[in-house]
């Protein structure tokens, strides 16, 4: 934490709320004018490459190159038009919510019920399953597609409505990683709840599944939030997988559809389009994030402590 | 489809079973006050009812394909899970067991499959069986017999379009005459029995029904199959609508386990140490196959130069790599992350919004960006601080490069991870511990910031052994480099896994097998390394036991 | 906070049964997909050319009364097809570059197409010979592609005759200020073997050399051979430490921007900058990439776009009727260029296009003393050595020593 050594809440040598009357800015600049420092600087920093996408994207040429902030040409909405007009954007759109909803949702299901057994139960074998957890998905995904198209080769020819070109295979493969990171992120979180609550809630009688689901969820209720979230943006950016499972151009999803793009000689030529593509994907993920909001900002667990 | 989350097991747990190591006494009295819900019941039976009909539904295909072996896992596997949630044993499987189906069909199996090709030879040119490499050779030496006729093809049978028997009937273009061929050979047929279209295409023909494309596509196979013989080769089918004569020049010959050309006469002899047929001055066929080579790949890797030279110090890059990413992006993620959180601020909700939009765009988009914006004469960075700086072609600027584009991209990952984390630590403990009279930097050293790293520790682990195999990170960025002149195989930013894939994959076709056995050896270093570090964390994880 | 509770577990119950309910849906899906009547062929292209190829296809399914589908693969086409044969799932026809057919032959993934002396008669000889491979047709071919020297004619009225002449017009307009750069010619920081091989050649380096039968020879490997020392002796001296005319800055991302950008009068670059060049407005002509003054001719590769008929596809008889029939006719390859502008490989569609495009029978021209791009295997691993040695010589390296290097390693990557 370097860094924050260094802001102005030690320099200040910020005195506790309400004791001493110190000098008015100096005050508020050392309880919340260095948050918002900080938070237009990250901003910034978030963003300064995003505006070279959006210049691409209303520039009539739609060229990439980042000496020209401002479109020399002038301003233009053509590439939005083009891009409906010349791809099946509008579906990719929809294959990718659908996708990544519902992958994100019942993703965070799998790992959280794995991660309340990793941290609250106690098992042979429960370090290195969770050791091995992350091991797993050590391996180069790159290696791996040959022995997917083994696995999917099969599948498709007894199951044709869960093979290839279905969203649904790649629903299911996509919940062989459920496990992985968001088990150990959530497990993390566990940890962190005292274990007086679950310990008062089974002498007041409540079996695992109350204490699981009336309890501990509620509780972690940020974290699941936050946990669906990259989730979803994990599946709605996920590419090497997509790109193996749906050729149909009807059933693509965003990343595919919008790499397809970008391939070979056509990257010049697109790249107008492809930014207003970029800038739209974004939308999805703020609507989910701002739906998300309340539940990873909240008083929720101040209230549940109390309780 | 086994996501039952295990209703509610009727009250009184098995000793030792219990989710939480609470002490006896309390456990007993919880036995009293077990209930059972009505809607944890409902849950129950609807999931268990849902995996019933699923393994039905997936049931009859493999009956019909006569799979089996398929059909015991199916079975063993969904009377385990019924097991598993009706009995009130298990309680930690319950838990694990539906993440970990999944786990096993598509991680795990994938992962011991591509590590058990590290025992072979398996890549390009050596994908298939010893059979199939015959049958390429063998239909790639299939030549057109000098001077023979072009045929116009009609496909046609005795019997029903759909099973009967079929047969080759053909125009020869110089002749207008009309033959009928089937695996017996060529029989011609008068003119008054065909009727024939211009271009020579038979359109009727006595005694026989012609197919029309649809219905011959639908027995493609047969098609292709049908080999009429002739006095100079043979008669196939080129696509529906015409035929040639052609031999296959080169066959298998069975008695010398070798390849033989009939035109040259030059054998290749199978050589099952390397699968591929090899001739006496050493020239190997392109086509091979699939053969065990033992530990050939891993003596490889031990003993090549190439990757032994620069092994060291790609792997202590490697290490400030991950480590780098993973620091870099903590550090700038929490402090974002704690300068939003106050309830104070005002407008947290804008900025969060924009702060992950980094996130939300596709990140190969943005990669793109990126390396536009280091250019030494276009780019924005040069520009903007009048610099000339080659950064992506010197090693230490290229490094510091790819680290703040990790930083970039990784950085509203964590910032949302310790949002959510700080979040979930009561603020009770932190306005207690300032009404203690604890200065904000105190109270966040001694109760905020452990907290966060219990929280955030795991995550830390597994975010380092994540970026440790990063390969998009360099691939798309700097793919690498820079390269020394000297040397086009090991870049200044090369990681371990990007290193061996341009060492697999850069060459003359793919080499699964020995690409399999480089990262079984990076999968060993990780699994070490984190294996360690995860030892530490034990202490922690048992603070609140 | 009763309320939030049920919130969540709603949240987590519909996902349950979210997930539940995928596999119960799956069934009427299945029954739509039960067999045609007829066969059904699969092609797989990339995303371009399954636009293109999608309404010729769907007409062919129709009067042949079979389903076609055209299916778009991103990324890693050749791989995908490779991988996707192999265990039996992949298409019938194929679509992708000539150079490709190596890679598909060593793993038995493409069968050779029987065109009859007519049909071979009508295509472009260049591109007959970019799909004959070990003396055998693997490929239809259908598009041409190849690199020419693209002007602006409004800085730089004069085609340069010679690369000298280039770099001394090139110096001029950017003394006069009215460029930026001399040259847009791509290299990027790992460098670009296919751009800079029109001036390798010139310079009088070879990649490989030719066998008896008319294939290229890997046994006879022309990098780190006295000829490409030399060769790289003079690109580097129009390198950032001499002329300043090649640079690493250059790359494939920004080349066309900058030339359309007005920055650089001269652009190495193919058919598909074309419509980049044009909707910037710039007034241009094409002309052959020019070489060395005294050296040889530039030789710019040729690239084909071919279709090829799978070996272990499910319909291969109509797959072979597709290709060697449909495809060899001059309104779908009219209809190809009219989707993606490059000269088709068969004369009889380009006649019919040329009048109404100039620039083809330029490119054209451009490529005429080009070499076909190398399809055997072993040119996978000159890519990326040559590349990099080219960019570290253009940043001012010691052309022998990287040179040998690159061959050494080269020499080492192949079988």
């Amino acid at each position: 934490m370097t860094a924050l050594t260094g802001s102005p809440v030690t320099d200040a040598g910020s005195p506790p709320v309400g004791r001493r009357p110190a000098p008015r800015g100096n005050r508020w600049f050392a309880r919340v004018g260095w948050r918002h420092l900080v938070a237009v600087l990250a901003v910034l920093f978030s963003l300064f490459p995003i505006a070279f996408v959006l210049s691409a994207a209303l520039n009539p040429l739609g060229t990439l190159s980042s000496t020209e902030l401002v479109p020399t040409e002038g301003v233009s909405f053509g590439n939005v038009s083009e891009l409906f007009a010349r791809t099946e954007f509008a579906r990719w759109f929809v294959n990718s919510l659908l996708i990544a909803g519902l992958a994100s949702l019942a993703s965070i299901a799998l790992s959280a019920l794995a991660a309340y057994a990793f941290s609250r139960m106690r098992f042979r074998g429960r370090r290195v399953g969770l050791l091995s957890l992350l091991l797993i998905q050590m391996f180069p995904q790159f290696l791996a597609i040959v022995a997917i198209f083994l696995i999917f080769t099969t599948v498709t020819d007894l199951w044709p409505a869960i093979g290839f070109n279905t969203p649904w295979g790649l629903f299911l493969l996509y919940m062989g990683g459920a496990l992985g990171v968001n088990t150990w992120l959530m497990k993390g979180f566990f940890d962190t709840l005292p274990r007086e609550l679950d310990e008062s809630a089974t002498m007041d009688g409540a079996t695992h599944a109350q204490i699981f689901f009336r309890i501990m969820l509620p509780l972690v209720a940020p974290i699941l939030a936050v946990t669906g979230l990259l989730a979803f943006i994990g599946t709605i950016n996920e590419f090497l997988m997509a790109n193996v499972f749906l050729t149909d151009t009807d059933s693509k999803t965003l990343a595919v559809g919008m790499y397809g793009l970008l391939q070979g000689d056509e990257r010049n030529n697109n790249f107008g389009i492809f930014a207003v593509a970029t800038l739209l994907t974004a939308i999805p993920t703020v609507l989910v994030f701002q739906f998300l909001q309340r539940y990873i900002v909240s008083g929720l667990t101040a209230g549940a402590v109390k309780g | 489809m086994s996501t039952s989350p295990s209703g509610p097991g009727p009250a009184p747990q098995a000793p030792g079973r219990e989710p939480v190591g609470s002490r006896p006494e309390k456990r007993r009295a919880a036995r009293d006050h077990a209930t059972t819900t009505m809607t944890g019941l409902a849950a129950k039976v609807v999931l268990l009812g849902l995996v019933a009909g699923i393994a039905i539904w997936a049931a009859f295909p493999l009956v019909e394909a006569e799979k089996w072996v398929g059909l015991a896992l199916l079975a063993a596997t969904t009377a385990g899970l019924f097991y598993l949630y009706l009995t009130r044993r298990h309680v930690p499987a319950k838990y694990l067991v539906p993440g970990t189906l999944f786990l096993v069909a598509f991680q795990v199996f994938p992962v011991l499959y591509t590590a058990s090709t590290a025992f072979t030879n398996f890549g390009d040119g050596h994908r298939g069986s010893k059979q199939d490499a015959i049958v390429a050779i063998q239909t790639a030496s299939v030549k057109q017999v000098p001077g023979s006729a072009e045929y116009a093809l009609t496909v046609a049978t005795k019997g029903d379009p759909a099973t009967g028997p079929l047969v080759f009937l053909v125009t020869d273009p110089a002749t207008g005459t009309v033959s009928v061929g089937d695996a017996d050979g060529l029989r011609r047929l008068g003119p008054d029995e065909v009727t024939v279209a211009p271009g020579g295409k038979v359109t009727a023909a006595d005694g026989f029904t012609v197919l029309n494309f649809g219905q011959a596509s639908a027995r493609s196979q047969e098609i292709t199959e049908l080999v009429v013989p002739t006095a100079g080769g043979a008669l196939r089918s080129s696509g529906l609508s015409r035929a040639y004569e052609g031999t296959a020049v080169r066959a298998y010959d069975a008695g010398c386990d070798c390849i033989r050309d009939s035109e040259t006469g030059r054998t290749w002899a199978a050589d099952e140490s390397t699968g591929s047929f090899v001739a006496a001055d050493g020239e190997r066929l392109a086509q091979g196959w699939k053969v065990g080579v033992g530990l050939r790949n891993f003596t490889r890797v031990l003993t090549d130069e190439n990757i032994s030279g620069p092994f060291l110090g790609t792997l202590i890059w490697n290490f400030a790599f991950a480590i780098g990413s993973t620091g870099g992006t903590f550090i700038l993620g929490t402090l974002v992350a704690l300068a939003l959180h106050s309830p104070r601020m005002r407008g947290t909700n804008l900025y969060r919004v924009l702060l992950i939009l980094p996130y939300a765009m596709p990140s190969f988009a943005m990669l793109l960006i990126w390396r536009d914006m280091f250019n030494t004469d276009f780019g924005l960075i040069n520009n903007l601080f009048g610099l000339s700086v080659n950064w992506f072609g010197q090693e230490w600027s290229a490094r510091a490069a790819v680290l703040l584009v990790q930083l970039w991209l990784g950085y509203p990952y964590m910032f949302l991870v310790a949002t959510g984390a700080l979040q979930a630590i009561p603020r009770e403990l932190t306005e207690a511990s300032s009404v203690d009279g604890a200065s904000p930097w105190q109270s966040f050293r001694s109760v905020t910031m452990p907290l966060l790293l219990i929280a955030l520790s795991p995550l830390l682990i597994s975010s380092f052994a994540y970026n440790f195999n990063n390969f998009n990170a360099i691939y798309l960025t700097t793919e690498g480099g820079p390269f020394p002149a000297d040397n086009p195989t090991n870049g200044a930013t090369d990681l371990l896994i990007t290193y061996t894939y341009r060492l697999a994959f850069g060459g003359q076709g793919a080499e699964f097998g020995f690409a399999a056995a480089i990262s079984l050896f990076i999968f060993t270093i990780v699994a070490v390394v984190s294996a360690v570090s995860f030892r530490r964390t034990r202490k922690q994880e048992e603070v609140y036991a | 906070m009763r309320i939030r509770t049920a919130g969540v577990v709603a949240v987590f119950a519909l996902a349950l049964a979210a997930s539940g309910c995928g596999g119960d849906s799956d069934e009427p899906a299945t029954k739509e997909s039960a067999k045609a009547a007829g066969g059904k062929l699969v092609i797989w292209a990339d995303d371009k050319r399954t636009a293109a190829l999608k309404p010729f296809a769907e007409k062919f399914g129709q009067e042949n009364g079979v389903t076609v589908e055209v299916q778009a693969v991103s990324k890693d086409l050749q791989t995908n097809f490779v991988t996707a044969s192999q265990q039996g799932s992949g298409p019938d026809v194929v679509v992708g570059a000539h150079d490709w057919i190596g890679n598909m032959v060593q793993n038995g993934a493409i069968d050779p197409v029987q065109l009859t002396a007519d049909q071979k008669g009508a295509f472009n000889e260049t591109a007959v010979k970019a799909v004959t491979f070990n003396g055998q047709l693997y490929g239809v071919p259908y598009a041409m592609e190849n690199l020419a020297l693209i002007r602006n004619t409004a800085l730089a009225p004069e085609a340069p005759k010679t690369i000298e002449d280039l770099v001394a017009t090139g110096k001029k307009l950017k003394a006069e200020k009215k460029a930026s750069e001399i040259l847009c010619l791509q290299s990027g920081q790992n460098g670009d073997a296919y751009h800079i091989y029109p001036l390798y050649t010139s310079a009088g380096g070879y990649l490989f050399g030719t066998a008896a039968n008319g294939d290229y020879d890997p046994t006879d490997l022309g990098v780190g051979k006295p000829e490409s020392i030399e060769a790289f002796k003079k690109i580097g001296a129009l390198g950032e430490k001499g002329e300043g005319a090649l640079k690493r800055s250059i790359t494939p991302e920004n080349s066309i921007a900058t030339f359309t950008g007005k920055k650089c009068a001269f652009l190495v670059s193919g058919p598909w900058a074309v419509a980049d060049v044009k909707k910037a407005n710039i007034a241009y002509d094409i002309t052959p990439v020019p070489g060395f003054a005294g050296g040889k001719e530039a030789q710019p590769f040729v690239g084909v776009q071919a279709f090829y008929v799978a070996s272990k596809g499910k319909n291969k008889a109509l797959a072979q009727e597709f290709v060697a029939n449909y495809v060899t006719r001059p309104d779908l390859a009219v209809a190809l260029y009219q989707a993606e502008p490059r000269p088709p490989a068969l004369t009889a569609a380009l006649d019919q296009v040329k009048g109404s495009d100039p620039d083809l029978a330029k490119f054209t021209e451009a490529g005429e003393n080009g070499q076909v791009l190398p399809a055997i295997p072993a040119m996978a691993a000159i890519w990326d050595p040559f590349g990099k040695a080219e960019a570290a010589v253009i940043g001012g390296a010691d052309p022998a020593k990287t040179i040998t290097a690159a061959g050494k390693t080269i020499a080492g990557q192949i079988k």
